[in-house]
């Protein structure tokens, strides 16, 4: 069976999103791999604004996109943010 | 890595859903330069920051200001002053556009025809004695009888050194009055002899804290992590001051690194241009702030921290419970 290029990507992007969050906000006994992509960061790890913006900040740099501050209450866990660097690096 | 659900039973993990997403954007507003009373130890006068700003005094842009305020994203408004009861029209500008808190101490009644559910803050230094040495008047004796059974007034009651010992008396007045409590600690911007906080005094003034919170749950708003903050100046290992404190005005906040804070957090001085350091006085020694807002503001905006155990995290659910009873968000 084929595999699909977008959920390659994805999957990509989504450990990458894992790694920077991680290495960022420098969460403790957790992997990439072992990263919930659902898992509610703001809720569950206790994650704010300003601990966003500098996750994003990273990002932006990472794929050369903007993350606009009016979606980050809608980047929730890091598929969500996976899934919003994808469609911008589709828009560009 | 430890998450909210993997610390807290279903009960506290309720309670913590129950303010997770309440989100409050505060700030605060000089709403007037005068006064009715002169308190020793009010920072506002003692810092001369009465004279910082010409009032405004056009009601229209008082309005313009606040509906401005409301697009900043700005939900919940602090009014102090001065006294905010001096001018009513002001008062009454920000509670038709947001949810607001008034700071007064209680001379002038709010009238409830026209404020219906304003959240009210009357100032309190102490017993009679205190509050003549400190005040020129037992301020206590009239705001007592303004307020008496009101829902959405509470007593903001600043203890000192000279208050050990003699609190109980004082909390039992409020009961009786029907009002709830908050307690904070006097910070002697003005010197008064007999004022300053010793090590051991504050150690004696937080049992006795703690010991309120456990005879009268019913009337006095806190929570003993917060007793524990406020009288130590110490959270998780950090030390209050100036690089740790959250309620810096932002466009003003050149701190590096910038510390958590509140987010879009201001003070306006009452000619609505003039920005103040911070919800305190600007010539306050931060070490020894002793500020309630600010000390539970600190331990609310560190959320991330205190999910390492069920403690800190409990800890810090019932400090935002706190904070969000107090104005309101939440019933008492």
């Amino acid at each position: 069976m084929a595999v699909n290029i977008e959920d390659v990507d994805l999957k990509n992007i989504t450990l990458k999103v894992a790694e920077v969050v991680i290495s960022e906000l420098k969460l403790e006994d957790i992997t990439p791999d072992t990263f919930d992509p659902e898992l509610d960061l703001i809720d569950e790890l206790g994650i704010d604004s300003m601990d966003l913006t500098t996750v994003a900040l990273v990002l932006q740099d990472e794929y050369d996109i903007v993350i606009d501050e009016d979606d980050y209450p809608t980047l929730k866990n890091i598929r969500l943010i996976a899934e919003y660097i994808m469609k911008e690096l589709k828009d560009k | 890595m430890e998450t909210v659900s993997s610390l807290l039973d279903e009960e506290w993990y309720n309670r913590y859903k129950n303010i997770s997403s309440l989100n409050i954007r505060s700030s605060i507003y000089d709403v007037t330069n005068q006064c009715n009373l002169r308190c020793k130890g009010c920072f506002f006068f003692s810092s001369d920051e009465h004279k910082a700003a010409d009032e405004e005094k056009d009601i229209k842009k008082w309005e313009d200001f606040i509906d401005k305020e409301k697009e900043r994203g700005v939900n919940l408004a602090i009014l102090i002053g001065g006294e905010p009861t001096l001018h009513l029209d002001r008062v009454e500008a920000f509670y038709k556009r947001l949810p607001t808190y008034c700071a007064t101490n209680g001379l002038i009644k709010v009238p409830r025809d026209r404020f219906p559910d304003m959240m009210v803050g009357i100032s309190l230094w102490g017993d009679e004695e205190d509050e003549k040495l400190l005040r020129g008047k037992d301020a206590f004796a009239v705001s007592s009888k303004h307020y008496e059974g009101d829902d959405y007034t509470y007593y903001l009651y600043t203890l000192t050194p000279n208050q050990i010992g003699k609190t109980e008396r004082i909390i039992k007045k409020i009961q009786n009055a029907g009002l709830k409590v908050h307690l904070q600690l006097l910070s002697n911007d003005e010197g008064v002899d007999g004022f300053s906080w010793t090590e051991q005094q504050l150690n004696d003034i937080r049992s006795e804290m703690d010991s309120l919170l456990d005879s009268y749950p019913d009337t006095v708003i806190s929570s003993k992590y917060y007793h524990e903050i406020i009288t130590t100046g110490k959270m998780l290992g950090r030390t209050f001051g100036w690089q740790e404190c959250p309620s810096v005005t932002e466009p003003l906040d050149t701190r590096n690194p910038r510390p958590k804070r509140l987010i879009r957090f201001i003070r306006w001085a009452s000619d609505l241009k003039t920005m103040h350091r911070c919800c305190t006085s600007a010539t306050r020694d931060c070490s020894t702030c002793k500020d309630g807002a600010a000390h539970m503001s600190w331990v609310m905006v560190n959320k991330r921290s205190h999910i390492k155990t069920t403690k800190d995290l409990q800890n810090w659910i019932e400090v935002y419970e706190m904070f969000a009873k107090l104005y309101k968000f939440i019933p008492w």
